[in-house]
């Protein structure tokens, strides 16, 4: 370790620019939301604008929109990447194969379009379906796309994310299950059973980490809702899209609250995020920081 | 229980489900017609890549603005990645916990605050609709990963060879370029080929601070999305991926070249 005062600084101004300006982002859109806006001659601070949107009928349904698609697109995620994971650390190729990295290279824009040319009403399933007689006409076919359950926009997610879950787990599963897997199943417990009792609980701490990134992507992500949701309601990202683009400037504040809530549940989640670490080391002794 | 009887079904379905919407996306591309309820193209013709190529966005031109733009912020993320790795791994200092925690910032704050705040403070600094504002709001998205990729790299190397080098009169600059830096190309390239792929798939950043000036692939092929034309969406598709996986790949062999390398002349010495 070198003690040299200024070296430090030196190297680490651009970080701390681009930290200035990430707080410099949260920081205007917490004042305006407060109704900040010199510019627009709004210089009266005051909740009204979070009171208004907190009771708007509207603005709730989209809040529950996106707390649903974001926390079961999560679940699922964070479910099948483990279960990807396990396999593919059994199948001990000791190499994370391509393929399963490839959905992460993948854009949220481009996934909408397998998810258009195969869930659509005359999408692939549906054609399936049909010709193995299980419906005899696409209307039959129930809706997955710009409907209020918002089943595409999940299943996109999990396509995507899921395989983001392996991957992220993957390094520290494969050093857990080779030495105390190992050691487990040398001292007599099943496969099955050294993996829940052992590898699992001790890859919880990537497994909670990666859950977090993509609740917080899946909740603010503009992209999939936008091109598979439907048109009422609408994900929270978009109606504070609209609100910030209207040509009526006093929608301003609105957008700014509503991003405002979208910013409360993230840190909300990154706590809560913090707390299950702090858990899962606990029951585990402390080994696997 | 018998572990092959877990692992060769769940990965063949994850192969199978990964695989096909892709493949699907290629047949699409060139399809003319594919009315319902057919399960393979009635006709296919080269429509879409006439348009691809000397339609209304000229793909060649497209691609060369992308990369180049996604090339910068891969670069510019990787040079702060190891200037804050180095900082927060080779010095003692005040504050030192909170560097950790500020290089995940990005990926607390959610992306609609991170870009209509920035959009708001790049008013003031001109950077709204300009090509250097789109790479510095991608850049933000970029760093975890790339600060991530650098503290680990540099954690693992250590400082001694650097101070070997300096011990033998190397300057401080002179120590990293021949000691480590040889030593750290592969996570470079790693670093390189995150910030590169974060950058290439943002959509919304590019629209909010770029303003619909600044065109990238995803900021063309969003509203071929939305017109519901399935050939020309795929078309665009195929190309926006392959494109990136192009690049991804010229990366990963040169990464895979040079860690041999490297642990080939480990073994020498």
């Amino acid at each position: 370790m070198r003690n040299n005062k200024f070296m430090p600084l030196i190297l680490l101004l651009p970080f701390i620019f681009v930290t200035a300006l990430i707080i410099m982002a949260a920081a205007v859109v917490i004042m305006q939301s407060l109704g900040w806006i010199p510019a627009f001659g709004l210089t009266e601070l005051s909740l009204q604008y979070y009171a208004e949107i907190l009771t708007d009928s509207d603005f709730l349904s989209s809040l529950s929109v996106s707390l649903r698609v974001s926390i079961i697109s999560t679940v699922i995620s964070a479910v099948l990447g483990v279960a990807i994971c396990a396999a593919i650390v059994a199948g001990g190729k000791g190499k994370f194969p391509f393929i399963v990295r490839f959905p992460i290279l993948v854009p949220h824009a481009v996934v909408a379009v397998f998810a258009i040319n195969i869930l659509s009403q005359t999408g692939h399933i549906a054609r399936a379906a049909y010709a193995l007689g299980l419906i005899a006409d696409y209307s039959q076919f129930t809706p997955l796309l710009y409907t209020e359950s918002f089943l595409g926009v999940i299943v996109a997610y999990v396509w995507k994310e899921a395989p983001f879950v392996a991957f992220f787990v993957y390094a520290l599963m494969v050093s857990i299950s080779s030495s105390l897997g190992e050691a487990a199943q040398n001292l007599g417990a099943s496969p099955l059973r050294s993996f829940f009792a052992v590898t699992l609980p001790l890859s919880m701490p990537a497994i909670a980490n990666a859950s977090f990134i993509i609740f917080v992507f899946a909740f603010a992500g503009y992209e999939l809702p936008m091109l598979l949701g439907s048109t009422l309601p609408k994900a929270l990202p978009i109606t504070a899209f609209l609100e910030f683009t209207s040509p009526d400037l006093l929608n301003r504040p609105y957008a700014m609250a509503t991003n405002g809530v979208l910013l409360m549940f993230a840190v909300f989640a990154a706590v809560l995020y913090l707390i299950s670490i702090q858990y899962a080391v606990k029951r585990t002794g402390g080994k696997n920081e | 229980m018998n572990k092959k009887a877990f692992y060769v079904p769940v990965l063949t379905i994850t192969f199978i489900a990964i695989i096909v919407p892709v493949l699907l996306m290629v047949l699409w591309s060139f399809v003319q017609r594919w009315p319902w309820p057919l399960l393979l193209p009635e006709d296919y013709s080269m429509r879409t890549i006439r348009e691809l190529l000397f339609g209304s966005a000229n793909a060649f031109h497209l691609i060369v603005s992308s990369v180049s733009l996604s090339m910068t912020v891969a670069l510019l993320g990787t040079v702060i990645g190891t200037l804050t790795a180095r900082a927060s791994e080779f010095y003692t200092f005040r504050g030192k916990s909170l560097i950790r925690f500020a290089s995940l910032l990005p990926l607390i704050v959610p992306g609609t605050v991170l870009a209509m705040g920035l959009q708001i403070v790049f008013i003031r600094l001109h950077l709204t609709d300009t090509v250097a504002g789109v790479i510095l709001i991608h850049l933000v998205s970029s760093l975890p990963y790339c600060i991530t990729i650098m503290t680990d790299a540099t954690r693992a190397l250590g400082p001694q060879l650097e101070e070997q080098a300096i011990i033998l009169g190397a300057n401080s600059f002179k120590a990293f370029w021949l000691a480590s830096f040889p030593n750290m190309i592969p996570a470079f390239l790693a670093s390189l080929n995150m910030g590169f792929i974060i950058s290439y798939s943002q959509y919304f950043t590019t629209l909010i601070i770029g303003g619909g000036r600044v065109k990238t692939i995803a900021m063309v092929l969003f509203p071929y999305i939305q017109s519901g034309d399935r050939p020309l969406m795929s078309a665009y598709s195929s190309f926006f991926i392959f494109s990136g996986l192009f690049v991804f790949m010229i990366l990963e062999l040169l990464i895979k070249k040079l860690s041999k390398e490297t642990i080939s002349n480990e073994t020498e010495c």
